[in-house]
């Protein structure tokens, strides 16, 4: 029941101190850029979260967001700007006074109380009434189905149901502001997403702020209202997700987000006039109008780009004019749909293909060494220059 | 039955686990079975042992010396238990908290542990005798003094041993429920009773079990620092050495003067035994019950 305001936050680690970063997630290999004062591992973050509202921190290991979130916790000292919860400065308040809770990745729990005990913890520790303690962990016991298991020591316990103790110690306090760091990340594939659908679920059953740390871009879409994309310490989008789906800010996030991966091609844009077409392997793209605009609006000149299709964006087509061409390599059968792996133009694309369509048509009889033709349309592209930005930015 | 020896492992175990079996049956098991019926027997060599039945046993129980000591030991292993336990601790604490030349402490605190006991024992009745010298003292007139200059002397010894065991146990309790915690509101010391302590019960299992059994044990050191002194002489004519610890008598006993004597001091050993096993084992079971797995 709070707003958080990240402001201009920093985290500098001195240079002689090594970074504290949580363990697993290798501590070179990230090109943090390191200045006179130390490696920045968080720079210059802003974000506005408001009441209620479910934000999910994502990136690759060591790119920041787990620092972020523990900034927030106060587990980890600020180094610049300023932080808020609901308009109050916090920077020195000390994580107990914050009035946040947090559920780790390792749950965290305390291996000599028993689940009840566990729960309890945090309310004995504000003197709560004992009555008043042993209704709020029955309550939060309820919602979270582990009830039968009260009085058993966390040992006795599976991950999935240690990770139900971990929230329920965190909802029990009614935080203003529930973090959690990576709390999916030990549990294997099928408990995850059951999981991922609870904590769907609880949220609208609790009146708390959340802030949500993880590498899963699954996660980030599905639980997220808004997704806040780092990389590298710095932020590079923060949008719904079907924002950042749809229009990612760089070749980053769009690599980022959606599997399998976004195809790239090295491909050119032209402007004639107030009008851009794509050029790609001698064949000419349309662009939609909506993006014609955009980039008429930043003014945007002819150049070298690299043009971005999503593999569930294109389209296989029988001969035609302007119909790109490839052999299929690798086919990935999935289900519902089958993942083609193409040569074509010289390199690999990836493209998603129904195996049924509405109409009842089975496409499933595309075989390994056929040739296929295939094509985008111009309102799919994502035009990156080649700094990386997406040029209707 | 073939199947058990069909394991090349198995097949040829006995030539890895023989020299250390033989060596063990020869060295401990063998004497130990033989010192327990020499305590049923009154010899002076053990070739011409002759079997009394359970009077050396009477003689043990009926020593005042032997009594006298088993008191003495009792509570010198107590505050030593207790003493070097809660030194340790403290110190391997504040060696946990990411303090400034941690590692040079660690190493100049476990440093005493490498000097042998005897020396030890002599350096420090230097010490001792040279600070109660000025108040026209000395560390053999009075009991009180033996028996705090052996804790004191036990406490340099083996504090920085049993940190070193902490700090192992320090470690090894997981960052992260010392962070839960802390966002839970638990203050540092509620944190350091109610989640760090708890965690450390195997490391403070070993170090209490380990202390008690060295206090019970003991023997160089008591020697070497006042080897029992002051005496009392008492109205029958026995002398009782007032800093004498179990072992000590144990010692003394067999070397007296009496035919009977080695045979006794058997007897006291065995009863020794049975006591510090005893003890050891009650200890383990009550903190073992505490011990928590992750």
């Amino acid at each position: 029941m709070a707003e958080v305001s990240l402001r201009h936050i920093k985290k500098i680690y001195p240079n002689n101190e090594k970074k504290k970063g949580k363990k697993g997630e290798p501590q070179k290999k990230s090109n943090l850029k390191v200045t006179a004062e130390g490696v920045v591992a968080v720079d210059d973050f802003n974000l506005e979260i408001a009441d209620r509202e479910f934000v999910v921190l994502v990136g690759p290991s060591g790119c920041g967001k787990s620092t972020t979130l523990r900034m927030v916790a106060g587990l980890e000292e600020i180094s610049g700007g300023e932080l808020l919860i609901d308009g109050k400065l916090v920077n020195d308040v000390a994580p107990k006074d914050r009035d946040i809770a947090m559920v780790f990745q390792s749950y965290a729990l305390y291996p000599h109380m028993t689940v009840r005990e566990n729960m309890a913890f945090p309310l004995k520790l504000k003197k709560v009434p004992q009555d008043e303690i042993d209704r709020k962990v029955n309550e939060a016991a309820e919602i979270l189905g582990i009830t039968e298991y009260l009085e058993r020591k966390p040992k006795a316990l599976s991950g999935g149901q240690r990770q139900r103790v971990a929230i329920g110690r965190a909802i029990v306090r009614e935080p203003k502001v529930l973090l959690m760091d990576e709390p999916l990340s030990n549990l294997d594939a099928k408990l995850r997403n059951q999981m991922r659908a609870e904590i769907i679920k609880l949220r609208q059953r609790i009146n708390t702020t959340f802030m949500y740390v993880t590498h899963d871009q699954t996660e980030a879409m599905t639980l997220g209202d808004r997704i806040v994309i780092m990389k590298d310490g710095e932020v590079q989008q923060i949008g719904t997700p079907q924002e950042v789906f749809d229009h990612p800010a760089n070749l980053f996030v769009s690599g980022f987000i959606g599997v399998p991966q976004m195809n790239y091609f090295n491909a050119k844009l032209v402007r004639t006039g107030d009008k851009y077409t794509a050029e790609l392997d001698g064949k000419k793209i349309e662009i939609s109008a909506e993006k014609q605009a955009r980039l008429l609006a930043h003014n945007v000149e002819s150049q070298d780009i690299t043009l971005g299709v999503r593999p569930e964006h294109i389209a296989l087509f029988g001969e035609g004019k302007d119909m790109f061409h490839g052999t299929v390599d690798v086919s990935e059968m999935m289900g519902s749909s089958v993942h083609l792996h193409l040569q074509s133009l010289g390199q690999n694309v990836i493209v998603i293909v129904q195996t049924m369509d509405l109409q009842g048509v089975h496409h499933d009889g595309i075989k390994i060494g056929d040739k296929i033709a295939f094509t985008f349309g111009g309102n799919v592209v994502h035009l990156f220059g080649k700094d990386g930005k997406n040029l209707e930015f | 039955m073939k199947g058990i020896f069909k394991n090349p492992l198995r097949r040829w175990s006995w030539l890895f686990m023989g020299p250390i079996v033989a060596a063990f049956a020869i060295g401990f098991v063998w004497p130990f079975i033989q010192g327990i019926y020499l305590s049923f027997c009154k010899f002076r060599l053990i070739r011409d042992a002759q079997f009394n039945g359970v009077d050396n046993y009477i003689a043990a129980f009926a020593d005042e010396t032997f009594t006298h000591s088993f008191w003495y030991t009792a509570l010198f292993a107590i505050v030593s238990l207790v003493l070097i336990n809660v030194l340790a601790f403290t110190v391997a604490y504040l060696l946990t908290q990411g303090l400034k030349g941690s590692n040079l402490f660690r190493t100049v605190f476990f440093m005493p542990n490498l000097i042998g006991g005897i020396v030890l024992g002599y350096i420090w009745s230097m010490i001792f005798d040279g600070i109660l010298s000025r108040y026209n003292t000395s560390i053999l007139l009075e009991t009180k003094y033996g028996f705090w200059g052996l804790i004191i002397l036990m406490c340099w010894q083996q504090v920085g041993y049993m940190m070193i065991i902490y700090i192992a146990g320090l470690q090894a309790v997981p960052e992260d429920m010392l962070e839960a915690a802390k966002i839970d509101g638990a203050t540092k010391s509620q944190t350091l009773f109610r989640v760090t302590i708890p965690n450390v019960m195997p490391s403070i299992t070993i170090c209490t079990f380990l202390s008690l059994t060295n206090g019970f044990k003991l023997f160089d050191q008591n020697l070497a620092l006042t080897a029992g002194q002051p005496f009392i002489i008492q109205p029958d004519g026995t002398t009782i050495k007032t800093t004498e610890m179990l072992a000590l008598n144990i010692y003394n006993t067999f070397y007296g003067s009496s035919s009977t004597s080695p045979g006794v001091a058997q007897a006291k050993a065995v009863i020794f035994f049975i006591l510090v096993a005893g003890l050891g084992l009650a200890q383990l079971a009550f903190t073992r019950k505490r011990e928590v797995q992750q």
